[in-house]
């Protein structure tokens, strides 16, 4: 079920009365959620819904048992039963094929053949998803920072359907408190909600679609076909398409989960307004990237051991970071790129230390994010061969017709970057603005937006890029 | 004596709410009341966007159901003038003709079958005589072969490689951008986008001397609309299907060699569900056996052996000629992915090379 559906604005149209109705009552609203949470999963593929199901158990009673030891090596044993389970559950789905295929391609140059065979295997939607978020229950649990709940509970954290396909990455204790009392009927808050929603469907619906089919699926699709400058704009729209998506569908997401009355953590935080890399990373997927932190570098060592460690663990954790999203030579490249550029960025950490402001501060944002841009060509690309056709089109067909590179591209790529460098309190001004209005403005606005949004989208619903990851 | 007293019960302001940074809360009510009136608000000024996704929506009860709903209220919309800033919007946006919904397929007449050769189209003055020609006309890059790709959404991954892959032909042009492959499309349904008037309009503005088609993935069902007046068809499959769907092929084509405009049409695949590569196989031999009545205009090119396993079933991957085993086809049994539609590319341009003289400039040009 997509967000920008009639499908979904009937089932939310359902639930959300229904949510607000079993709220005072937890043991009948959790059922209720995690009922309708799985019919949202199932409307995809309902065979996924016994995965979902089958994680939520294996989890919730390998959580149970980690807490309920009091023998170190026990809880270790169990601790790396639980995340094998994970892993695996990830590696089957998402890797199986590369690792195969990669492993048979290099092994055919010495004339011999991998004995496991290639399979058909259908990602189910989400699931890099909700494993990162079960494997947060798990360590925390692990650490001691968490004590794990009832299956209920754990079920209705776990496929809770606004984070259920695409996040954000909710921790445990960000959520799971916000189960056990009922929220406060009397204080939604339902400006930022629906900000957050028609921003979200505005940048999603129009901008990240429009600029999709104006010009990246062509240049990306045929590079040597374009000029430089195609090539050039094409990045950028790609740059802004893919924040526009996913920071879009996150927008939605937390939205509606405000409505029902729960609080997300952000997500994004105007990304290119960075002025580093490391920045970068603290406003681009920002639940992604202290999940990587908490759950990947801290583990490895972070930097506590030693410079050349650090690197290396850096490297590392972007490099896992990169096959998160695909199974694909080309996210090994751009999670390398990021490694590569946050170990660099540590290295000249004392030059860069102060707050810029000025000029300086506008030349690290620019460049910042060209090395971005630079990174998304590999994570566009549908192989290296096709980055590497758009890198070195990119200094040789200067001065080639440029017919894609129209008004309205350059519209949507200023549109979807112009608002990172506006002042933060301009949109709180205006949700602001918006509360102040009568109920039945507010829907008036809303209704005009979602005429406007409609119009100005192109046909048909394209599905989330982050959907696929 | 003394009378206690309580003070008057005051009516109980409504003590408004806050969030934590101080905006004003409502109550969950509220929330759904917004929501609630926001869709109607949003419902009628879309009304008629919403009625044309209602009917382009697949047979069915759903279809009839949106249809029964998004029906009257286009036409409340409509009545309270509600609709206009709609227009106005899309009239802005040059997308004015949006939510026209056209079925109308119309064909030239096809012209007598001429055995003589045609005169050989040239980029800027495609002929007017109906192909076949008897003699391979010779393109060079400084008079390229511009083809168009086009279909539903089978054609894009095949049609990017073939953008490529002619690209590096020094000798072909691809006009119009990328393939244009629109998604559930077909022939069987025009007023989800009607490929007879987009050709034919395609034909004139882009002016190509070759086009690549493929359709079909969405035309197995037994609905079709734009039917000429009296004519009903039965299920998919049924004699009166398989005389409207051959009708609209032979249009088609019969349109394109008119225009003096060659036809590479790429078939249906064979897919994992055994049914549906059954309903494809329907639809493949129409298309064959017209493509076969226009030898010299209409090349038709059989994919199902390229992507079927050694046992004749379907395969997801298949083995290349250095013995590696590479994935053809996208997860959903039925769509390419890149290796696969590189296979096609090679295809479609051994077909256009077989009808057109694509490398003869090069003999032509002195070496250096």
């Amino acid at each position: 079920m997509l967000f920008p559906t009639a499908t979904f604005a009937i089932f939310f149209l359902l639930v959300l009365p229904l949510s607000w109705l079993t709220m005072p009552w937890p043991h009948r609203w959790r059922p209720f959620i995690v009922g309708a949470s799985y019919v949202f999963y199932s409307w995809w593929d309902w065979h996924f819904v016994f995965l979902l199901a089958g994680s939520t158990l294996w989890n919730h009673v390998l959580a149970t048992a980690i807490h309920r030891s009091r023998v170190p090596s026990q809880r270790k044993l169990l601790l790396v039963l639980a995340l094998a389970g994970n892993v695996g559950v990830l590696g089957y789905f998402k890797y199986y094929d590369f690792f195969v295929s990669s492993t048979d391609n290099l092994l055919s140059v010495v004339g011999l053949t991998f004995p496991l065979g290639l399979r058909t295997i259908v990602l189910p939607v989400g699931v890099s998803f909700y494993t990162f978020m079960a494997i947060s229950y798990i360590v925390d649990t692990y650490r001691g920072d968490f004590v794990p709940v009832t299956l209920e509970k754990f079920a209705t954290y776990l496929s809770f359907f606004p984070h259920l396909v695409a996040g954000p990455i909710v921790r445990p204790s960000e959520l799971i408190p916000q189960f056990d009392a009922p929220r406060d009927p009397r204080a939604v808050d339902t400006s930022r909600a629906f900000y957050l929603i028609a921003t979200g469907l505005f940048k999603k619906v129009v901008i990240a679609n429009y600029l999709a089919g104006a010009i990246v699926d062509d240049v990306f699709g045929a590079p040597g076909q374009h000029s430089s400058l195609e090539l050039l704009v094409a990045i950028y729209a790609y740059a802004v398409q893919i924040y526009a998506d996913f920071s879009g569908y996150t927008d939605i997401a937390i939205g509606v989960a405000l409505l029902l009355g729960f609080k997300f953590p952000r997500n994004f935080d105007s990304p290119y307004a960075a002025v580093s890399i490391q920045d970068f990373w603290r406003r681009w997927h920002m639940t992604l990237s202290r999940w990587l932190r908490d759950y990947v570098y801290i583990p490895l060592g972070g930097n506590r051991k030693g410079g050349r460690r650090t690197y290396v663990n850096l490297l590392l954790t972007m490099l896992i970071g990169g096959l998160w999203h695909g199974a694909g030579w080309t996210f090994v490249v751009w999670g390398g790129l990021h490694g590569t550029y946050l170990a660099v960025g540590r290295l000249r950490r004392g030059r860069d230390e102060a707050q810029p402001t000025g000029f300086a501060l506008w030349r690290r944002r620019v460049v910042t994010f060209q090395l971005v841009c630079l990174a998304w060509v590999f994570f566009r690309a549908d192989s290296l061969g096709t980055a590497k056709d758009v890198l070195v089109g990119l200094f040789t067909r200067w001065g080639d017709a440029s017919p894609l590179v129209s008004f309205g591209v350059v519209v949507a790529i200023i549109a979807g970057i112009a608002p990172q460098y506006l002042p933060a309190r301009w949109p709180h001004a205006l949700m602001e603005r918006f509360a102040r209005l009568p109920v039945v403005a507010q829907a008036g606005v809303l209704g005009v937006g979602l005429m406007v949004t409609s119009v100005m989208g192109p046909e048909g619903v394209a599905p989330f890029i982050y959907f696929r990851f | 004596m003394t009378v206690e007293t309580h003070p008057t019960p005051r009516r109980r302001r409504s003590r408004r709410h806050a969030t934590e940074d101080g905006r004003r809360a409502l109550t969950a009510g509220h929330a759904l009341v917004i929501t609630l009136l926001a869709l109607v608000v949003g419902c009628l000024l879309d009304a008629p966007g919403l009625h044309k996704s209602a009917f382009n929506q697949p047979a069915g009860w759903k279809r009839d159901v949106a249809l029964a709903i998004t029906g009257p209220l286009a036409d409340v919309s409509h009545a309270l003038l509600l609709d206009r800033p709609r227009k106005l919007l899309q009239d802005a946006l040059g997308r004015g003709d949006e939510d026209k919904i056209d079925t109308t397929i119309t064909f030239t007449p096809p012209a007598p079958v001429t055995t003589t050769a045609a005169p050989t189209p040239t980029a800027s003055h495609p002929t007017a005589r109906p192909l076949p020609r008897t003699h391979r006309a010779a393109f060079s890059p400084k008079h390229k072969l511009r083809i168009w790709v086009a279909g539903d959404s089978l054609v894009i991954t095949p049609g990017w490689a073939i953008i490529r892959a002619a690209g590096k032909a020094r000798a072909i042009l691809p006009v119009g951008g990328g393939p244009d492959g629109r998604v559930a499309t077909g022939l069987e349904r025009p007023d989800v986008f009607n490929w007879f008037t987009h050709i034919t309009r395609q034909i004139r503005k882009l002016r190509p001397n070759a086009i690549v088609l493929e359709f079909g993935g969405n035309d197995d069902h037994g609905y079709m609309t734009g039917l000429p007046k009296d004519v009903s068809i039965g299920d998919f499959g049924t004699a009166s299907w398989t005389a409207e769907y051959r009708r609209r092929v032979a249009g088609l084509l019969d349109t394109t060699n008119r225009a003096g405009v060659f036809v590479v049409w790429i078939g249906l695949p064979i897919t994992r569900d055994p049914v549906q590569t059954q309903r494809f196989d329907t639809i493949n031999a129409i298309i064959s056996s017209e493509a076969r009545k226009r030898k010299g205009g209409v090349e038709f090119v059989d994919t199902y052996a390229t992507f079927a396993s050694d046992s004749g079933g379907f395969a997801q991957y298949l083995t290349d000629a250095s013995g590696r085993q590479i994935l053809v086809r996208a997860p959903d049994g039925v769509h390419f992915e890149l290796a696969g539609g590189d296979m096609i590319a090679r295809m479609v341009l051994h077909a256009l090379n077989e009808q057109f003289d694509l490398t003869s400039w090069r003999k032509k040009t002195p070496r250096t």
